[in-house]
């Protein structure tokens, strides 16, 4: 019988496949978070990154179709959110804030309205861009929404009346304990899982595999990328916004091309077919990253020190992307959905 | 005015080029190859190491060690991911060109290296009544003889005439007796060259050399042969050299709004993207599967 090739992603609601990534990352959180201080912020920033992902997954993942212009919906997000939750005083007196519209300055708003107000932002944005936007397709659509990351980078880098321009917005609020930006993962996966299951996911996923059989069974491409456009903005938005709130600071730099590349290199090495693939791909750049960390500075893991030279992390973290893409080009995962490992010799 | 000129079309024939070397990549593998930042930093720094050499002894010393770099990147890495599609190698390309920084911030120190090179380059000279520094003309002249150069090349010589082919359609000229391998490794050499050439033209200007010091104009040479046109090194050629050319206008006549030349240069790409998705040398309708 002729194979049929294995489309990645999920086809229907399956509970382990929803209930797995959420068990693992409210255990990994809890025993790596309360294991120390700095690893508790580390695992803050990680599900930060994780939400950041995600967004990537439902546009990026589902539709095949490279964007660069998450990051400036992330920005978009830290900016609302920051600006929004700042203390009155900080951002009237700040010497990095005194060309801020005093519109701006005087407003004051509750962290969890501000995260909400931030993800509406990043929706509308995308929802508008992308009514243009999703017209293009391939390499086209890639530089179009780079060059959007382009405009938001160089307009908030410059402009000191939305913002601090170059410099760093201070007080910005933090979290208060793990659990708000663990909920608040949880939520957005639960969510981009539905989402994935749902009409939308499905038809996105049938334009990746084949552009011309889709819209010849009735599937509107360019709709359900505008759609998939739109909500995967508002989580970036998201995911951006509770950044600014573990960072507590939001700088332009942190959204620009490190930040995009990052959470895009996380999609491709865990697999950007699927949520699990997401998890898997933030899980291990994070950890190689803290693992090489606590090597440089010289901390024990596991009873092993290696004493590792300055600046070799850096090296390391790059080579892993390159070495994992080497090793599996559809990443680790294979763009498969969470299951329990079968030891059983498959019968194709 | 007549500086204002010469700049603009100095920093578009520098863009061409570099936006060459890329294309030429793209058209043989589809790769979006984001590490060829990092071929026109080792031919800078390689510039600014051996600055004691006479000027022809480092540039021939760059632009070797630039193309190995750049053959070496095919054969180690991009080979294997041969048919992975374009998003998975443009990934692997971007951890390549950041590896290749890290590399570099070891060996040379993560402070910008400098050097003067080339002095007599910063000199002036009476041209049409204004006086206009003498590397602007020298890189008019040097982007003008390269490209002549490059289009007899792939216009009148059978590697060329691969390279077009392979372009075209990869798949049918390799059934027509291309060598694919060796064809993809030229390609790569060439690119490597050119990133040497266009690394020489910038260290001129500017001579602080520094892990990143390629990344801008790569990128803005990427965003050149997509508005060009992706699909024709003619196209990618005349893209890069359209972006130099508005960004060095958009820089004169901004004023003190300058600071927003990226935001408008961008701007005018999606635009154009709009209007023409698959580049201004394409037609109205064509655009790319997926």
């Amino acid at each position: 019988m002729e194979k049929i090739k294995n489309i990645s992603g999920i086809t229907r609601f399956s509970f382990i496949e929803l209930f797995g990534p959420i068990l693992i990352i409210t255990a990994a959180s809890c025993l790596i978070g309360f294991s120390s201080a700095s690893l508790m912020l580390t695992v803050q920033f990680a599900l930060c990154y994780f939400v950041m992902v995600l967004a990537l997954q439902v546009f990026v993942g589902n539709s095949g179709v490279l964007s660069f212009g998450h990051g400036a919906f992330a920005m978009l997000g830290a900016f609302v959110s920051g600006l929004l939750t700042a203390p009155v005083r900080i951002k009237n007196n700040a010497l990095s804030m005194t060309d801020l519209l005093q519109s701006i300055a005087d407003i004051q708003v509750n962290l969890y309205l501000s995260l909400l107000i931030a993800a509406i932002v990043g929706g509308v944005v995308a929802g508008i861009t992308g009514v243009f936007l999703m017209r293009l397709n391939g390499l086209a659509a890639g530089i179009a929404t780079f060059a959007l990351l382009g405009v938001a980078y160089n307009f908030f880098f410059n402009n000191t009346k939305f913002g601090p321009g170059s410099q760093a917005l201070p007080g910005v609020p933090k979290f208060q304990n793990l659990f708000i930006p663990l909920l608040l993962a949880l939520v957005a996966l639960v969510l981009v899982y539905l989402l994935n299951v749902s009409s939308i996911g499905r038809t996105l996923r049938a334009t990746r595999e084949d552009n011309l059989a889709a819209p010849a069974l009735g599937i509107n491409i360019i709709r359900v990328r505008r759609i998939a456009f739109a909500l995967s903005g508002a989580l970036a938005g998201l995911a951006g916004a509770m950044y600014s709130h573990v960072a507590g600071t939001v700088q332009v730099q942190d959204y620009y091309l490190g930040f995009t590349f990052l959470t895009l290199s996380m999609l491709v090495i865990g697999g950007s077919g699927s949520i699990w693939g997401a998890l898997v791909g933030t899980l291990l750049v994070i950890s190689v990253g803290q693992v090489l960390l606590m090597m440089e500075q010289g901390k024990a893991i596991f009873g092993l020190s290696i004493d590792l030279p300055n600046g070799a992390r850096a090296i390391f973290i790059a080579a892993t992307l390159v070495v994992a893409l080497l090793w599996r080009s559809s990443g680790v995962t294979n763009g498969k959905e969470f299951a329990f490992p079968n030891f059983k010799k498959k019968s194709n | 005015m007549v500086q204002a000129i010469l700049d603009a079309i100095s920093l578009g024939g520098t863009y061409a080029l570099a936006a060459l070397g890329l294309g030429l990549v793209f058209g043989v593998m589809r790769l979006v190859n984001f590490a060829h930042a990092e071929l026109i930093t080792i031919s800078a720094y390689i510039l600014v190491v051996t600055n004691d050499l006479p000027l022809i002894v480092s540039f021939i010393i760059a632009a070797v060690v630039t193309a190995l770099l750049a053959v070496a990147m095919e054969l180690l890495i991009y080979r294997r991911l041969r048919g992975t599609g374009p998003a998975i190698m443009l990934i692997a390309s971007f951890g390549l060109s950041v590896l290749l920084q890290r590399v570099y911030e070891l060996i040379f120190g993560a402070l910008p290296k400098s050097a003067a090179i080339a002095p007599w380059m910063s000199g002036e000279v009476k041209v049409a009544g204004a006086s206009v520094t003498i590397s602007s003309i020298a890189t008019v002249v040097i982007t003008v003889v390269i490209l002549l150069i490059a289009g007899y090349l792939i216009e009148r010589t059978s590697l060329g005439l691969q390279l077009r082919a392979a372009a075209i359609d990869f798949k049918t000229a390799r059934l027509l007796g291309v060598r694919s391998n060796r064809l993809i490794a030229a390609a790569f050499a060439i690119s490597g060259v050119l990133a040497a050439i266009v690394g020489f033209i910038v260290v001129v200007e500017n001579p602080q050399v520094s892990p990143m010091y390629g990344v801008n104009i790569t990128i803005l040479a990427l965003v050149g042969i997509v508005i060009g046109g992706i699909a024709s090194l003619r196209g990618s050629a005349l893209g890069g050299f359209m972006v130099g050319v508005i960004l060095s206008l958009l820089n004169t006549f901004l004023g003190n709004a300058r600071v927003y030349a990226y935001s408008w240069l961008f701007l005018l790409v999606l635009i154009i993207l709009l209007v023409r998705p698959g580049g201004i040398m394409s037609k109205a309708n064509e655009m790319e599967r997926v």
